[in-house]
């Protein structure tokens, strides 16, 4: 009974809310160092945080030490919520004067769930098109996957696709159906690429094949980076290993998942696979091509004043396609994902001198949840500052009677 | 006592408001006989869009005094049309007149002047430091964010020197501007075989010599105009130009004379009115004004810039200032003397401050075709305005005078911040691609504006609370009065400020698909939220009586200051488009001061409260 009146307490309801605030205040100040991305990964999606004075405040130097703990977003989102349902089974009383306080608070609930549902269902990522081109598939922004690609079928590729949550220092993946294992020696979250060609002094290559071999590719590890602008780039040297033994050693990075830089191949059984580390990639059931990209500048000025998509969806086995617009404010509903213009290369940017579109890729099956959530929040607060007021303008009207 | 006893005061209090709004009503007089009136009102393309050119030289001073205005050698203020004219069509003249601001100690020290002698500097005065600045220049740190005042104030002399150049160029090439005409007439000659030559030249054809040597004589030049000109005079000539209302500038303008072989007109009449003017010759310069403004009106919304002109002039929001302090200073006095006269006087005033502040909001919306906050400035006035319309409605209510007294205070304070922030250039600039939504600029924005409005009226309500606690039997009438004022104020903060917090997340997921992405901005309205919750719930729940809830109110200034500025001072996340630099300082300031004012409110009262009901 003591513990729900503790959970049930308007005076924890006034700590969660300060806590909350002082949480946000310095998942604010955060950013600035680690990025939104790992802030919210830190503060907001977690149980707990250290926060540290940071370097740059007055005497940062001496007061470094200075960490303050706090409750992550996930501790006090599910204490506001039990909080909240506690409060109610002590306080409620069916009222009418109170109905907008219960809409309302029913809203905010819904509202903190959906939060936790959005930050457990929903995937972000990017996809880029170049003007004419045609493509099926986003790369997400922070997970990596190392693929086996086997292109032996006319019709289609046939991949193999180990998550990067699985690439650590000596784990091994087995691949039964390839008949392969892969041995991970060494993982490194961020590095730099570089060949004994170009560089003649630097360290010896750690692997036997591939590129490492060909031009003496080496990997120099460097810290990981989070801000916003700055992207890691993931390298690894992998093993692969069958019941016969070893096929020997490889370097592999994201750094080489670019134009220009040829594949790395092996044979086995008879048929050849690329193996590559790379951005990992969401393929779709359908394909989209640009058709054109428009940027517009007010006259006169540098000033964007709109970027627009003019594509085409084309899904396997039906003839005609569907044309589609998409622009700033303006996304593209399709298949469960959503296409919203989030960026682009001009035309001067590009070695060729053709456009591309850059699309921000959501999936997210509760996206109309907070909708809801708001709009009833909306509703109660609308309700109770009626009967508020109403309430007030009557007891005036009684006091100047 | 009778009618005229009890208006007498408010009635003359009106009067002298009347008086301010009218004086600023009436076109400027000018004693000369050249139609500066009608020059000022030719419209031009800048930053995108068709405005009396009055409006971009009057940015410009901004820009580089802080001012609308620009300061003679003996001392006298001048307007910023009769300046730019001057510098148009006598720029020695221009050169004595002292347009750019420095009071930064260093950069005085960089040549050899002394703190607190003037701030003001001619071109004149710079011209033999010009190497010391551009070398001095080079040498700052090239990420805004980490110079030093120092290296700021620096780098905005030198780009308010570049400016300076810029605008010089603007109507004409800044030399022999007594021949312009024949050097016109020699170019529409030279300029087809000219660049015939040029090319010929350039592909190891045989070119003409002769030709070729008068040629580079002016293209050179005219190419160096198209490059910097700060704003384009010529209206489209194409039909390309035309579909986007592209206008051109005067050295493009020069250098199409390659293809028609002719000067465009309206280039030859802004040289008939330099020769003019420099012949003192008012009957030929108005009579080209005149032919101007018959070849440029039709490209114009010609009751858009007669009507910006008069924005120009009237200025509005400064007016609503003053009366904004009046106001302040009425209701100051009527919690001292005659608190009915003085009450209504105040109330009176008031409204009359609020009908010009609403008339300078929507005049900027008319002029710019937007909701009333598109940017940072008017988000500073849009948040006074929202204070006085609650303070008005406060008033209504309560005829206590507290209403009158706060929302003054804010409405003027709020406009001094939006004085401020107008120093950057043109606050009716155009529209990032993103924020291009009128649909949502009208709905998040200004109701999340309308939520710092309330949040700012409560604290100073609160403000007020604590100031009065300390003077004995103040509060015994108001106390309450004061804290049921702020107790509604709260509610109506957090419904708007959660509607448009929320209704940003709408915006957010229809523009890039993340409903909440902890955006600096974001996290600052939601931070309003949370203390508005944590007021209401504190107050509910006992946790603070009538003082302490006062004093959260306070509190709720600092959090709504930091939504407001401190989030876009961290220069990071996709609402930083409103950076600043020297406001972080003002920001503690204010701060500090309202934690010395909550502090304020712990220090024994003049007599104990009786506990109020939950």
């Amino acid at each position: 009974m003591a513990l729900f009146r503790f959970f049930s307490s308007l005076k924890l309801t006034v700590w969660l809310l300060g806590l909350s605030l002082v949480l946000v205040f310095f998942g604010t100040l955060a950013q600035v160092h680690f990025g939104i991305h790992e802030t919210q990964a830190r503060y907001f999606e977690s149980f707990y945080v250290f926060w540290q004075y940071p370097l740059e405040w007055p005497a940062g130097e001496t007061l470094r030490w200075i960490h303050l703990p706090l409750p992550g977003g996930f501790t006090l989102g599910i204490l506001l919520v039990i909080n909240l349902v506690c409060a109610h089974f002590r306080y409620f009383r069916p009222r009418w004067n109170r109905i907008g306080i219960a809409i309302t608070h029913f809203g905010v609930v819904l509202l903190l769930v959906s939060g936790f549902l959005i930050s457990a269902f929903q995937e972000e990522s990017r996809m880029g098109i170049k003007q004419g081109s045609t493509s099926n598939f986003a790369t997400s922004f922070h997970d990596n996957e190392l693929v086996l690609i086997d292109h032996s079928h006319p019709d289609y590729d046939e991949l193999t696709s180990i998550p990067g949550s699985l690439l650590k220092d000596g784990n091994t993946v087995a691949l039964p159906e390839l008949g392969l294992e892969v041995r991970v020696i060494d993982f490194m979250p961020n590095a730099m690429l570089a060949s004994k060609m170009q560089n003649p002094t630097g360290p010896e290559p750690r692997a036997n094949r591939g590129a490492a071999q060909r031009m003496g590719m080496f990997a120099v590890e460097k810290p990981s980076v989070s801000s916003d602008d700055e992207r890691n780039n993931p390298t690894a040297i992998v093993e692969l290993v069958t019941p016969e033994g070893s096929l020997g050693t490889w370097l592999v990075s994201d750094f080489m998942d670019q134009p220009g830089i040829p594949p790395q191949a092996f044979e086995l059984k008879g048929k050849t696979y690329e193996l590559m580390l790379r951005q990992k990639r969401i393929y779709m059931p359908f394909t989209l091509q640009l058709d054109k990209f428009s940027h517009d500048v007010y006259p006169g000025t540098e000033i964007p004043k709109n970027f627009s998509s003019d594509i085409q969806i084309i899904t396997p086995g039906e003839t005609s396609t569907q044309p589609a617009l998409v622009y700033m404010n303006h996304p593209l509903r399709h298949g469960g994902y959503t296409f919203f213009q989030a960026s682009f290369l001009a035309a001067e940017q590009t070695r060729d001198g053709i456009p591309w579109t850059i699309f921000q890729v959501v999936e997210n099956p509760v996206w109309q949840l907070p909708y809801y959530a708001v709009a009833i929040v909306g509703i109660g607060m609308c309700v109770q500052f009626l009967i508020s007021l109403s309430a007030f303008t009557n007891r005036m009207k009684k006091a100047s009677a | 006592m009778s009618f005229l006893t009890r208006n007498a005061i408010p009635l003359v209090c009106l009067l002298v408001g009347m008086l301010i709004v009218v004086s600023g009503m009436r076109p400027a007089k000018y004693d000369t006989p050249f139609d500066i009136e009608s020059f000022a009102e030719l419209p031009v393309q800048a930053g995108g869009r068709i405005l009396p050119i009055d409006s971009v030289v009057r940015n410009s001073l901004l820009i580089m005094r802080g001012r609308q205005t620009a300061l003679l050698p003996d001392g006298e203020t001048t307007s910023a049309i009769v300046w730019f004219m001057t510098m148009s069509f006598n720029p020695e003249a221009a050169e004595q007149m002292r347009v750019f601001r420095i009071d930064h100690d260093q950069v005085l020290g960089l040549f050899g002047w002394q703190q607190g002698d003037q701030k003001y500097f001619s071109f004149d005065e710079l011209r033999p430091h010009f190497e010391t600045i551009r070398e001095q220049t080079s040498k700052i740190n090239e990420q805004p964010e980490l110079r030093t005042p120092y290296e700021k104030q620096l780098f905005k002399l030198y780009q308010a020197l570049t400016l300076y150049y810029q605008l010089g160029g603007v109507l004409h090439p800044a030399q022999d501007l007594d021949t312009l005409p024949e050097q016109y007439a020699e170019w529409a000659t030279i300029a087809i075989p000219g660049k015939q030559a040029a090319d010929n030249y350039a592909a190891d054809a045989p070119a003409d010599w002769r030709v070729l040597a008068e040629y580079v004589r002016f293209a050179p030049r005219y190419e160096e105009l198209a490059n910097n000109a700060y704003f384009s005079i010529v209206p489209p000539r194409t039909a390309e130009q035309e579909e986007i209302h592209d206008w051109i500038n005067v050295g493009e303008a020069l250098l199409h004379t390659q293809e028609t072989g002719e000067v465009d007109p309206v280039v030859l009449d802004y040289a008939e009115l330099t020769v003019a003017w420099r012949q003192a010759d008012p009957e030929r310069f108005n009579a080209a004004l005149a032919s101007l403004h018959a070849q440029l009106d039709p490209h114009a919304n010609l009751g858009k810039i007669a009507f910006e002109q008069f924005f120009n002039q009237f200025e509005p929001f400064l007016r609503a200032w003053i009366l904004y302090i009046f106001v302040f200073i009425l209701a100051a006095l009527s919690f001292l003397v005659l608190p009915q006269s003085f009450q209504r006087a105040a109330f009176w005033v008031l409204i009359l401050a609020f009908i010009v502040h609403t008339f300078g909001l929507l005049a900027r919306m008319y002029i710019q075709d937007r909701p009333p906050v598109t940017n940072l400035y008017s988000s500073a006035i849009f948040v006074g305005w929202g204070a006085v319309v609650l303070g008005l409605i406060l008033e209504r209510i309560f005829r206590n005078g507290i209403g009158s007294f706060t929302s003054g205070l804010v409405g003027l304070l709020t406009l001094i911040i939006a004085h401020n922030l107008a120093k950057t250039g043109d606050t009716l600039e155009m529209m990032q691609a993103v924020l291009d939504s009128n649909f949502w600029l009208a709905t998040h924005v200004v109701i999340i504006t309308a939520g710092y409005s309330a949040m700012f009226l409560a604290g100073f309500l609160g403000v007020l609370y604590v100031n009065w606690r300390l003077c004995p039997g103040r509060l015994d009438k108001n106390g309450r009065t004061l804290y049921r004022m702020a107790y509604g104020i709260t509610c109506f903060g957090l419904v708007f400020s959660f509607v448009g917090t929320m209704l940003g997340g709408i915006w957010a997921d229809q523009s890039w698909g993340r409903f909440w992405g902890w955006d600096p901005k974001e996290n600052g309205a939601l931070m309003i939220v949370l203390w508005c919750a944590l007021m209401l719930h504190a107050r509910i729940g006992g946790v603070c009586r009538e003082t302490g809830f006062m004093q959260l109110a306070i509190a709720g200034n600092i959090m709504t200051a930091w939504a407001w500025f401190g989030t876009n001072m961290l220069g990071i996340g996709l609402h930083s488009y409103g950076f600043m630099d020297k406001a972080f300082v003002w920001l503690m300031i204010f701060a500090g001061s309202q934690l010395v004012l909550i502090g304020l409110g712990f220090f024994a009262p003049s007599k104990p409260r009786p506990p109020i009901e939950a």
